[in-house]
């Protein structure tokens, strides 16, 4: 009897419960995990889960990690017209929660459709927004707060959005204003500890309180873990992510993010284990999954090792890539090295990705173009040439200016502003060619005469979230510019200057100040004068040129060629561009079909001097060189083609062998026909006899050997072949 | 100088017993013809029509330069019709013999409805039937037929027949887009680098991997996805295949399509018959060496290759003397 009793009691009891968590709405578990009481929150989540309501369901299940049972019970939930908006409103969460941002962003819309005042929608648009580095973030969030203005969660997201974008003052302010709001908001609180971080103070009493509020912050790491990445603070976003995992061991995201900042950090082992770790437990978000992949993938990678670096490319092209990257590579090191007076302190790692959605992977989440190489610490991954199409990309520029970040990182102990360390590998590409200059492209022209180029002190907001199309590659040539400048004014030694005081943890007001005496609105003000002595005519006859430039091609489409002639050197006045569809090329082809090869060679050496890429026309310009009996320009200009689209090309190779073993450059003719044998081509015994007889002129009689009877295994009666073989038997 | 005639000398096979059977049958054709048909079909839009012209032209002029024993002929533009076709067919029927060699090379566009293939033509289009049929009436044992054409693969099982090999640019009558691959099958009939065992010929295998390989470069380089993969078979019944394998590839491989410079003096002067023998033994016994390498030591295996190739190059330099 006493038992019975006794089970009643219990039962009775469990029903109160059940109905003050029905009661109180699902808010209060969410705040009990908030606030790290995990079992409380546990057994509240089972007491949703229990509910005769659908949407008290998909709450409790979503609380337990049930997101497949969620879906299903908002999906039932929302099925009546007259359901709440607030219950797509957080379904829509629950996909963006679980990496489905594209039918999160659909749910919020039809939220808004039922309720058009749902602050809660606009903020769910915002996540969606925020995580594409989209402006369009900051105006939902605008709106969420009109809404309703005591909410603190716009404040949160105002203030990590800003720090993003590296307005410190904005993520202040915000961070307060949600904190005064919610004394418990704890994103506001992690916004507070970066900007304490960032500015290498201590977070200690801001810490406090975060583990006051929680003591498993897991979600507070992660979100300082973030900034302090986007902040290139790499080796400390990695130890903030671990100690994410470690204080809430289930929180699989933290567990797959610290393994992606790993990878970063060019380690595989604990990656691979903190990612299946999190794949494992259901955490399959597109950057665990990728990341995964990317390993098994890196797999099929050589890997060769100097003193100072660490080269991985896909095995089949390491042959034929490694000896280029590895020189220029080199070459880059000892450049840098001098100038900034200063040694890496280890090996640099540099991964060369064929295939460029492994590229990609090392990209993901990270804001900026990030299209042709990405450089974390003293790991620099970019694209193989053979991941683009030709004349898409040059391999070398992309080196020189991966590695500026990397000595730039270095030498500033991670403490440099975007716009510094863009700015300055975009000069560095200039200053090892005039031809890898970063070129004024048509948006920026646009950018110069609408007069959007962002004042210094903020351009680093220019590179994160846009405000117009493409301002992240107009903040890339601002950047580029502003040190060209400097240099062009005070000298390269200024750059340097710069450097070092980044490195004292100067601000960039500070540092202009410092270095130059002046002002950042006294710098924009000359800057910007600057910009307009050099372009101010390109871009304000920018519609013109683009006017002449289709009449251009439309004379040459309709063969009427003398009009061509007569008309291409005023197009190429008014705007020397040399992408696609370029007046070099439309007058260089017409000077070809008129047999005028002087003509044809003068334009296509404009069109490379001003850093036309297409590897077509430069091999048909070091052609006609080679034919006006300059062979030296022929292979310098092929050279250049050896930095854009070195690979599937065996003819380039060759024809640049051959010449160089006609001016005695035996070790260049040896490279170039060792990257013929390394392409593995149909003519094997061609390549081979080739490589052979470049030995045979360099004296390495051995190595001659080795070739000659390599081509001779794959043709026994190749003539040329054998007389070498006798040759080398001879003597 | 390039030349269309049987090779003499086969491009050698892995296979030494193979090697026998190539020589014999090379050996019975080595004063015969060979009659060369290029059709350039309609190309709808003058960019095509250009093209298809071009590859036309070059492929007979190639083999108009070959020599008397080439007989080329090319119909393009307007000449391009069925009527034109089945005249210059009816034509060599009449002309070759037995012994003669029979190529046809179609270039253009083609459609594959499920059943049937239609090489497209100005006026009337021909199906692949009618177009084997044409053929059949040739009695030149050995053809070869070339359809570079979309959707060519659709045609591969009315082309088929004994003593036809068939190379089609697309894999099934499903691979509809344009092909690129007339473009380098021309390309590999002018560059030596065709030529992969260096004897001074491009047989038909030499051309078709050629062109294979260029082609998928093509699609590399532009990151586009492959749309065409080019197929062969050359026994007259079955599936075509990629690679020569299985019985495959052994008529391509003896179907010389141009060949560079004369290489075949010696083999008249009976005062080099002693090295022309010796020449033939070494060139077996590499053969056989290279099929054994997998289960030879390296350094043995070297070691003997070395010391055949050393022989091999100076009972050339004698003969070359």
């Amino acid at each position: 009897m006493m038992r019975m009793l006794a089970i009643a009691a219990v039962l009775t009891a469990a029903a109160d419960a059940h109905a003050a968590v029905l009661a109180a709405g699902p808010a209060v578990c969410w705040q009990m995990q908030k606030h790290g009481q995990d079992k409380q929150a546990t057994a509240c989540f089972t007491q949703l889960a229990q509910s005769n309501d659908a949407y008290a369901r998909a709450e409790g299940a979503w609380g337990l990690e049930d997101y497949t049972g969620a879906n299903e019970q908002f999906r039932i939930a929302t099925q009546p017209a007259a359901s709440s908006a607030l219950y797509k409103v957080r379904w829509g969460m629950l996909l963006h929660e679980r990496f489905n941002d594209a039918e999160a962003a659909d749910l919020f819309h039809e939220a808004l459709v039922k309720d058009p005042n749902s602050a809660q929608s606009y903020i769910g648009l915002a996540s969606v927004s925020a995580e594409e580095f989209s402006s369009k973030a900051e105006e939902y969030l605008a709106k969420a707060e009109e809404l309703d203005p005591k909410l603190a969660q716009p404040h949160e997201m105002s203030a990590e959005i800003a720090l993003v974008n590296d307005n410190r003052e904005r993520a202040a302010t915000e961070a307060d204003k949600a904190l005064a709001l919610e004394s418990d908001a704890m994103d506001a609180m992690a916004v507070r500890a970066a900007l304490e971080l960032l500015a290498d103070k201590p977070a200690d009493a801001w810490f406090a309180k975060i583990s006051a509020t929680n003591p498993h912050p897991g979600k507070a790491y992660m979100q300082l873990a973030h900034q302090l990445e986007l902040h290139y603070r790499f080796t400390d976003a990695a130890e903030y992510y671990r100690k994410a995992a470690e204080a809430q061991p289930r929180l699989w995201a933290a567990h797959s993010a610290y393994g992606v900042e790993l990878m970063r950090l060019g380690e595989t082992e604990t990656p691979a284990r903190e990612l299946e770790l999190a794949y494992n437990n259901g955490y399959k978000s597109p950057a665990t999954v990728n990341s995964l992949r990317l390993l098994d993938s890196l797999k099929t990678f050589d890997v060769t090792k100097t003193d100072n670096t660490l080269i991985k490319i896909d095995k089949k092209e390491n042959d034929l890539l490694l000896p280029y990257m590895q020189a220029e590579l080199n070459t880059i090191i000892a450049t840098y090295s001098k100038k900034y007076g200063m040694t890496l302190p280890g090996p640099v790692q540099l991964e060369v990705y064929p295939n460029h959605e492994d590229f990609a992977v090392r990209t993901m989440g990270m804001p900026g173009l990030g299209a042709l190489g990405v450089t974390f610490g003293e790991v620099v991954a970019m694209d193989s040439p053979s991941g683009r199409k030709p004349g898409d990309f040059n391999w070398g520029a992309t080196l020189w200016h991966e590695m500026s970040h990397v000595f730039v990182i270095t030498a500033t102990n991670q403490r440099v502003p975007r716009w510094f360390t863009e700015g300055l590998a975009v000069h560095e590409e200039g200053q090892r060619s005039a031809e890898w200059e970063d070129r004024v492209t048509p948006d920026v022209l646009i950018a110069i005469r609408e007069k959007k180029l962002l004042p210094l002190d903020k351009l680093d907001r220019g590179f994160v979230q846009q405000e117009y199309p493409n301002q992240v590659l107009v903040s890339y040539f601002q950047g580029g510019a502003i040190c060209d400048y400097i240099a062009g004014k005070w000298g390269e030694g200024k750059l340097l200057d710069m450097v070092h005081s980044y490195a004292t943890k100067k601000t960039t007001v500070e540092a202009i100040q410092a270095n130059l005496g002046m002002s950042t609105e006294e710098f924009d003000k000359q800057f910007l004068a600057w910009i307009d002595t050099k372009y101010g005519a390109e871009a304000k006859h920018f519609e013109e040129w683009r006017t002449q430039l289709k009449a251009l091609a439309a004379a040459s489409q309709a063969k009427q060629y003398d009009e061509v002639i007569a008309k291409a050197a005023d197009v190429i006045k008014l705007y020397p561009y040399t992408g696609e569809a370029n007046a070099y090329e439309i007058l260089a082809t017409v000077q070809r079909m008129q047999n005028d090869t002087k003509g044809e060679r003068e334009s296509l050496t404009q069109y490379m001097h001003n850093g036309g890429s297409q590897p077509g026309l430069l091999k048909r310009l070091a052609e006609l060189q080679e034919q006006a009996g300059d062979p030296a320009e022929a292979v310098a200009t092929l050279t250049k083609v050896l930095y854009i689209y070195p690979v599937n090309d065996t003819e380039l190779h060759q024809r640049l062998g051959r010449l160089l073993l006609a001016q005695k450059n035996y070790t260049g003719a040896i490279r170039e026909y060792g990257a013929v044998v390394a392409m593995n081509p149909l003519d094997k015994a061609g390549a081979e006899f080739n490589l052979a007889e470049g030995y045979m002129a360099a004296g390495e009689r051995d190595k001659a050997q080795e070739a000659v009877l390599l081509s001779l295994e794959a043709a026994p009666d190749y003539k040329p072949a054998q007389k070498l073989l006798l040759q080398l038997q001879a003597h | 100088m390039l030349r269309i005639e049987r090779s003499q000398r086969s491009q050698r096979i892995r296979s030494v017993a193979l090697a026998f059977s190539l020589m014999v049958c090379t050996a019975m054709h080595a004063t015969a013809a060979t009659y060369v048909v290029t059709v350039a079909g309609l190309g709808g839009e003058p960019d095509y029509d250009q093209r298809f012209t071009g590859n036309a032209k070059d492929l007979d002029k190639i083999f108009k330069d070959a020599g008397s024993s080439a007989h080329s002929y090319a119909l393009y533009g307007d000449a391009a019709t069925a009527e034109s076709l089945k005249k210059t067919l009816a034509t060599i029927a009449q002309q070759a013999t037995a012994t003669d060699d029979f190529v046809l090379i179609l270039i253009g566009h083609g459609s594959f409805d499920g059943t049937e293939y239609k090489f497209n033509l100005v006026g009337p289009d021909l199906t692949a039937a009618e177009i084997a049929a044409l053929c059949d009436r040739i009695p030149a044992r050995r053809q070869l037929i070339v359809d570079t054409t979309s959707s060519s693969g659709g045609a591969a099982a009315a082309f088929e027949r004994s003593g036809r090999a068939i190379i089609a640019a697309t894999k099934s009558g499903t691979e509809k887009n344009a092909t690129v691959f007339a473009r380098y099958w021309v390309e590999s009939l002018q560059d030596p680098a065709a030529d992969v065992d260096k004897n001074g010929a491009v047989t038909a295998m030499e051309a078709f991997t050629y062109a294979t390989k260029k082609t998928s470069a093509f699609y590399d380089s532009q990151k586009r996805l492959a749309t065409e993969h080019a197929v062969f078979n050359d026994i007259g019944h079955g599936e075509p295949v990629r690679e020569a394998g299985n019985g495959q590839g052994q008529l391509l491989s003896t179907l010389t399509l141009v060949r560079y410079g004369g290489t075949q003096s010696v083999a008249n002067d009976p005062a080099k018959q002693v090295l022309i023998a010796k020449k033939e033994e070494l060139e077996q016994r590499i053969d056989t060496l290279k099929y054994g390498k997998a289960a030879m030591d390296p350094s043995e295996y070297r070691q003997k290759l070395t010391a055949a190739l050393l022989e091999l190059a100076r009972v050339q330099a004698e003969l070359d003397k």
